[in-house]
């Protein structure tokens, strides 16, 4: 048994990195970036896998061992809400606390006015984000942790302690849970290592998207200093995470950096310049970064054709996969596609259909990938997984 | 990624061992051994806020 699933292990390696080569396996990848789905098809909530991260681990291997999948994210109901409740973050609707057990972790973003950073802190942050992080953003964001210059407290030692140990102990079990992957089922695990752009973390948790959009019109220095100050932070912390075996990408989360959310003005002047030394140090390297552009990022495919060949995959979501392809399908991997709302709501034929005019689109040099457009969650239906995965097992054959 | 992008306190770093270095009035034996230590354990810090901001 051991020995059928080293095997299994090696060939599914081996497809799925052939294809993000940009080169033709022996036949298409299937690699679903699956999140809540996994605790319906397992059978548990969302609260269960969201705060308990060892049942999530065993939702995703039941998964990727009945689905027979060639590589699956080790968890990708990426927020522990144990974590963040030792912490005391405030910023997640938590299942069971915030919101009902069966609906995903959300995130709640403030309002502008309790934006996470004032418009007047961009200098403290240019100066040293490590310390402003800890010092200014913490407070903030964590009901426990003490502000700078207040008394200290039971709670903010406690945060400090309960999180740090916590998040050793959750990313230990990660190297576990790829292992059992492996080991049960022959699945690799699909990516290794996170990144976001300066621009999308000044976005996302700290100036938030209304007080970033202000801002590059109020101050458009300090917005691109503070996302030059960022880029060797996040540079380092995607490679300390990358695959040391250099086979599986680092996984890019893009968010609103692109039209219509900034004009291709902003794009080019801030997003783009801050972010594509990142990926070329990241390449030089020796790492893919994957390249998952929620949204629509194809305003923007000339710049990423700017990239060395295979420094990317490129993961659709509501983009024109076809135009994708067309624009940099010479240069890099494509994955993902096959719209989430099908696989919620349409019936396994057109699923089935569907992805036969991507893989007919897209697909027949190789250098493609099937999954769905964006993180599977609870709404999906089993039979049409089921359809997308058996349909790409028969037809996405070389 | 050139000089100007490049911030006072290098990624991977909350506390320079240089620093911690102040404040220890006389380091015997293996010094090396000392600032190795301190600095993968300052490093763990380090991780510990860029992935609350990345990850979490």
């Amino acid at each position: 048994m051991a020995g059928k699933m080293e095997k299994l292990y090696a060939e599914r390696l081996k497809r799925y990195v052939t294809a993000m080569r940009n080169d033709k396996p022996d036949r298409i990848p299937i690699r679903p970036f699956v999140a809540e789905f996994t605790a319906k098809y397992a059978g548990y909530t969302c609260q269960e896998v969201t705060h308990d991260y060892e049942k999530a681990f065993a939702a995703v291997r039941k998964c990727a061992a009945d689905f027979d999948w060639d590589a699956v994210v080790g968890n990708m109901v990426y927020v522990w809400t144990g974590l963040t409740e030792a912490i005391g973050l405030k910023y997640y609707g938590v299942p069971g606390i915030d919101i009902s057990p069966d609906t995903g972790f959300q995130y709640r973003e403030p309002p502008e006015e309790q934006a996470f950073m004032k418009p007047d802190e961009y200098d403290q942050l240019i100066e040293d984000p490590t310390g402003f992080l800890f010092n200014v953003w913490l407070p903030r964001v964590s009901s426990d942790v003490s502000q700078m210059g207040q008394p200290t407290s039971y709670r903010s030692n406690l945060s400090f302690l309960k999180g740090g140990m916590a998040m050793l102990s959750y990313f230990n079990a990660f190297g576990r849970q790829n292992e059992l992957l492996q080991s049960e089922s022959g699945t690799v695990s699909a990516i290794s290592g996170i990144l976001k752009a300066p621009f999308d973390i000044l976005a996302d948790k700290l100036r938030g998207y209304l007080g970033l959009v202000t801002d590059l019109f109020d101050r458009p220095d300090k917005v691109l200093a503070a996302c030059e100050a960022l880029m060797p932070h996040l540079t380092h912390v995607a490679l300390s995470g990358a695959d040391p075996d250099k086979n599986v990408p680092i996984g890019f989360w893009m968010h609103r950096g692109c039209v219509p959310f900034v004009s291709q003005e902003h794009f080019d002047k801030f997003y783009w310049p801050t972010l594509k030394p990142i990926i070329e140090e990241i390449w030089a390297n020796g790492h893919q970064v994957l390249f998952y552009a929620e949204g629509d990022w194809n305003a923007h495919l000339n710049s990423f054709a700017e990239l060395r060949d295979g420094s990317i995959v490129f993961h659709v979501d509501k983009a024109d996969i076809f135009e994708a392809h067309k624009g940099i399908g010479h240069k890099f991997c494509i994955s993902g596609g096959i719209p989430n709302v099908l696989l919620s709501y349409g019936t396994p034929d057109e699923v089935r259909d569907y992805c036969k005019k991507v893989i007919d689109g897209v697909a027949g040099d190789g250098g493609y990938i099937m999954d769905a457009s964006a993180i599977i969650q609870n709404d999906a239906k089993v039979e049409n997984i089921k359809a997308m995965t058996e349909f790409t097992r028969e037809y996405g054959v070389y | 990624m050139d000089e100007k992008q490049k911030s006072k306190l290098k990624p991977g770093v909350c506390i320079p061992w240089e620093e911690k270095l102040k404040e220890i009035p006389k380091i015997s034996g293996d010094e090396q051994l000392i600032q190795k230590v301190w600095e993968d354990i300052d490093a763990l810090a380090y991780m510990y806020i860029w992935q609350c901001l990345l990850s979490f």
